[in-house]
């Protein structure tokens, strides 16, 4: 797609035509990878500021709002203050681990943003094995966080490093479970592709979610093991402030810090993005197709419906972990193991023989046929 | 477990946390549950027995060191003098309140009611000094060398006069114990506890009600070679 | 072929917890034996916030012991203060005005419902849900505005009295009262809601270090931990004093509702139920409050006859007693504070074996400890 794009970039500025392809193939990536970054950056800090604002609200406190308009500077504030703080890093740490780990935690994190759909054709990267690529870059977080928990040679670190090490390596399984009923029926791994699948005019009734049953619980089931997959309360376990102090991270301190903060952001965003990609349309809106507007705008357009469902359920998020108590350890697990692995087979075995009993239908698209 | 109870318990946790989910929104959504009060800007209203800072009035101030006796933990000192009138000069009045603990035993046991509680709270310093409170502003010894002046003088002035009064109409060995202790305190007039022991002569009583006279009159700082003391 | 065990060996771990932890409630460290998150030994070592409460109880006077019963539990300073009035009107014999006894009662079940709050908030932050802590919170804020009111201090109250109370209760203040418990009785329920019912908070509590009542009795716990454990004992009913036989309430105890007798989620409820009996006796009390005088004739150098007394209140954490030796002068001679929440420490380490981390701060919370008091 960038190689394309950069042939009809040379053949639209003849100045271009000595410059070697790879070059400018090259230059876009870096533009492209940094507009992705920005874009991630900002939003994560933007995301820290609304955290604490529904903490605020949720409970009867005001929040911040002293720092800019309404507060909304709050988040440079505590950038700047992260930025001038001292770096530590604890005599008896493991000193190359300790800084590689936050490293690793935030390109986990940030290098899912390379296959998010934003738009109609606002991809920085349409991999055809979109979803594969998502889990798999995700689990360097779980390396990152181990590592942390290891190197701060910390007892509360390294509990906090071992929990999360279970906890997320337990929870891919439902995650990757939950969200191949969306690849099957779309047929593809390619985020959008499993979008574009969801189109139609059948409005809502076109999103995986109303496909069949099964994929209605999928979708919960997927938000659910996200949920502990981001180590968000009540699955935040790894960090559990009121027992393991503040887990992994407990030595950390300056942009160390930082780092995992926007990564743990980042996550709840990448999650979010998946959740609605598959399930709730992507940018689909009814009654009105991105596809069909003129490109700029529609890629506008569809970025908007994007970013609105997903910061919807970024939001649901914040407003679940400001409700709810923690699990224990050993609660985490057993939810993962005896609820969640079965219930995820199960309902990707429904999907599959769904499909293969009714063709690749889903209920809407029966009911269309029966009335049409 | 069997699947009827494995069902019930995914039923209960969604149920029970959309419960909870419903309150936190509520209260989420409706501003009028926001309670912050924006503290420099709005202040909430002390309530009129609000036990803040103490202050005491040292015009009313009778240097009965009630206060400094009841004080569980001796936050507050007091210096004072005897005066050439018979009562207690203030010299300093001073209070800890980093060490006050704001029990308000202090205000319930003075007499005069001149130890109160204000409604001051605010009061962050980057010194514990600052947080020494001085009721007092003129320096103690010069109040105490002050004093001693005016004992010294009152004495020396009943001196003379029961000396012309002796020699008016001289009389037997009665007073001459008297003199003896008035010689004391004219003697030393630096030392000013001492000085507590002098005031049992009639000079002073005489002086009593011109001295209140004067109190009435002016500004407690106006008479510099008086203390502030006021009759109880 | 080795065992698993020779191949990978492995070691117990030795962690510090606390005195500097978000959820030991204070200055409790506790020194944790564990294998992997499961807990072979749980120490508790106390004595971080040690002030000598006692021994200054015998340089001071008697009056001027008062505001350090505020030190001894503070978010329940009422109650102490109350304690210790009673103890001194004990060995002295002091006739209370009835109206002063009723404010008594009023202060320090208002001052339960508090303190209660701030265990129910605390707890429910241990276990991970923020947002109820801040509902205490807001709920104990009223609760401070009365005593403001009423005494002019928002923690350490010292308003009781030895003979009756510092002053009389200020204009409007039983309206207020009313208006407060009104206000305060649906936020009961609602808690009950949020987090006491929530599938996750009661698996969190549910069967986790359970006291049996044999325990609990033999180990000296009281309060709502003894009751918790399903033994109905309580001072204000089984031996009461001040005005408490004219109310008409429930002893709360746990039932083992959702899990086994005794465990965390019953002691937790016993003190959620509790508020709710305290609501009740304040109803009665601001009904039933007779005018007239609130302070006895207690002469300034109080000196009580020589003697010594022991006298036991019914306080928010517990059985707080007071045994007090007097030789006739101003000072005491002997002071000597039972602490409920430091006789509850006994069982700490008996209750936490085989748990796991997590559950130590479920423990800790359920007993409600105060540091101040555990170390005096």
């Amino acid at each position: 797609m960038l190689e394309s794009l950069a042939i009809s970039l040379v053949n639209a500025v003849p100045v271009l035509s000595g410059v070697p392809l790879w070059t400018i193939t090259l230059l876009i990536m870096v533009v492209v990878a940094a507009v992705v970054l920005t874009f991630a950056l900002v939003y994560a800090g933007l995301a820290t500021y609304v955290e604490r604002k529904v903490a605020g609200d949720i409970q009867a406190r005001v929040g911040p709002n002293r720092v800019g308009p309404v507060g909304l500077l709050q988040f440079l504030a505590d950038g700047i203050k992260l930025l001038l703080k001292e770096d530590i890093i604890p005599a008896k740490a493991d000193r190359f681990l300790f800084v590689l780990a936050p490293y690793l935690v935030f390109i986990g994190s940030f290098a899912a943003f390379v296959v998010v759909p934003f738009g109609v054709g606002l991809i920085a990267s349409d991999l055809n094995i979109g979803i594969y690529y998502v889990m798999a870059i995700t689990s360097l977080v779980v390396v990152g966080v181990m590592l942390a928990g290891w190197s701060s040679n910390n007892k509360w670190a390294l509990l906090g490093g071992m929990r999360a090490a279970a906890q997320i390596v337990s929870y891919e399984i439902p995650v990757g479970m939950a969200l191949l009923p969306a690849v099957l029926i779309a047929g593809s791994l390619s985020l959008q592709d499993i979008v574009r699948s969801q189109g139609g005019l059948f409005g809502i009734f076109g999103w995986n979610l109303f496909h069949n049953p099964f994929t209605f619980f999928s979708f919960f089931l997927y938000y659910v093991a996200a949920l502990a997959e981001t180590n968000r309360t009540p699955f935040d376990i790894p960090e559990a402030e009121s027992e393991l102090v503040s887990g992994y991270h407990v030595e950390y301190s300056g942009i160390r810090f930082a780092f995992f903060f926007l990564a743990e952001y980042g996550d709840m965003f990448i999650v979010s993005a998946l959740a609605t990609a598959c399930f709730l349309g992507g940018w689909h809106v009814p009654f009105l197709s991105a596809e069909a507007l003129p490109a700029s705008w529609g890629n506008l357009f569809s970025l908007g419906v994007f970013l609105t469902k997903t910061l919807g359920l970024v939001l649901l998020m914040m407003w679940v972990r400001w409700t709810l108590p923690r699990l224990r350890v050993d609660q985490l697990m057993r939810m993962a193991w005896k609820y969640l692995v079965p219930i995820t087979f199960f309902n990707l075995l429904g999907v599959s023989l769904w499909l293969l009993l009714f063709h690749g239908k889903g209920i809407p698209q029966m009911i269309a046929s029966l009335i049409g | 477990m069997g699947l009827k109870a494995y069902l019930y318990d995914i039923w209960e946790a969604v149920a029970t946390t959309a419960k909870g989910m419903r309150i936190t929104a509520r209260y989420g959504v409706d501003p009028r549950e926001t309670i912050t009060l924006q503290y420099p800007e709005e202040r909430w209203e002390p309530s009129e027995r609000f036990r803040g800072f103490l202050y005491n009035d040292i015009k009313r101030c009778t240097s009965c060191t009630m206060c400094v006796r009841v004080c569980p933990v001796d936050c507050i000192s007091l210096e004072a003098v005897r005066g050439a009138d018979k009562k207690m000069v203030l010299a300093s009045y001073d209070i800890d309140i980093g060490r006050c603990m704001y029990c308000g035993l202090c205000v319930e046991v003075c007499p005069p009611k001149s130890l109160k509680h204000t409604s001051g709270y605010e009061k962050a310093s980057v010194n514990r000094g600052e947080l020494i409170l001085h009721f007092v502003h003129e320096d103690a010894s010069e109040i105490k060398s002050r004093v001693a002046k005016q004992v010294a003088e009152a004495a020396a002035k009943a001196e003379a006069e029961k000396a012309a009064k002796a020699a008016e109409e001289p009389q037997a060995s009665g007073p001459a114990p008297d003199d003896g202790r008035k010689e004391l305190p004219a003697g030393q007039p630096a030392s000013p506890p001492a000085a507590a022991a002098n005031p049992e002569n009639q000079g002073a009583a005489e002086k009593k009600p011109a001295e209140g006279a004067k109190e009435d009159l002016g500004k407690p700082e106006e008479p510099p070679k008086k203390g502030e003391v006021e009759t109880p | 072929m080795k065992s698993h065990a020779e191949a990978l060996p492995t070691q117990e771990m030795l962690i510090n917890m606390g005195p500097q932890h978000p959820s030991t409630h204070g200055v409790l460290r506790v020194i944790l034996r564990t294998d992997g998150e499961v807990v072979v030994n749980a120490k508790p070592d106390v004595g971080y916030l040690h002030r000598a409460l006692e021994k200054i109880g015998e340089r001071v006077t008697y009056a001027q012991f008062m505001p350090f019963t505020d030190r001894l539990d503070y978010l329940a300073s009422m109650n102490c203060n109350a304690a210790w009035a009673w103890t001194v009107e004990k060995l002295a014999g002091i006739e209370v005005p009835e109206r002063a006894e009723y404010i008594r009662v009023i202060v320090c079940e208002l001052n339960r419902i508090s303190s209660h709050l701030i265990a129910f908030g605390s707890f429910t932050a241990d276990m991970g849900a923020f947002t109820p802590f801040l509902y205490a919170i807001r709920e104990r804020e009223r609760i401070n505005d009365l005593f403001e009111d009423i005494c002019g201090n928002r923690l350490t109250y010292n308003y009781v009295r030895i003979g009756g109370v510092s002053a009389d209760l200020p204009d409007r203040f039983l309206e207020k009262t009313k208006e407060f418990l009104d206000y305060f009785e649906p936020k009961v329920p609602e808690y009950n809601k949020l987090i006491s019912y929530n599938k996750i908070f009661v698996h969190r509590l549910a069967n986790v270090a359970v006291a049996t009542p044999e325990d609990a009795v033999g180990y000296g716990l009281t309060g709502p931990n003894l009751r918790g454990s399903g033994v109905s004992f309580d001072l204000r009913k089984n031996e009461p004093y001040s005005v408490y036989p004219k109310f008409d309430f429930d002893v709360c105890v746990g039932t083992g509702e959702r899990g086994t007798l005794g465990d965390c989620f019953d002691r937790y409820m016993v003190r959620i139920n509790e508020m709710k009996e305290s609501v009740k006796i304040l109803r009665q009390a601001i009904a039933q409050i007779p005018e007239g005088p609130v302070m006895a004739k207690v002469p300034r150098m109080f000196k009580p006859p020589v003697g010594e007394v022991y006298f036991r209140a019914e306080n928010p954490r517990g059985e707080t007693g007071i045994y007090l030796i007097s030789d006739g002068t101003v000072n005491p001679y002997r002071l000597k504070i039972r602490a409920p929440s430091f006789v509850t420490m006994n069982i700490f380490e008996k209750i936490t074996r085989g748990l796991m981390i997590a559950d130590v701060v479920a423990v800790i919370g359920s007993f409600d400890i105060i540091l101040p008091e555990i170390d005096r």
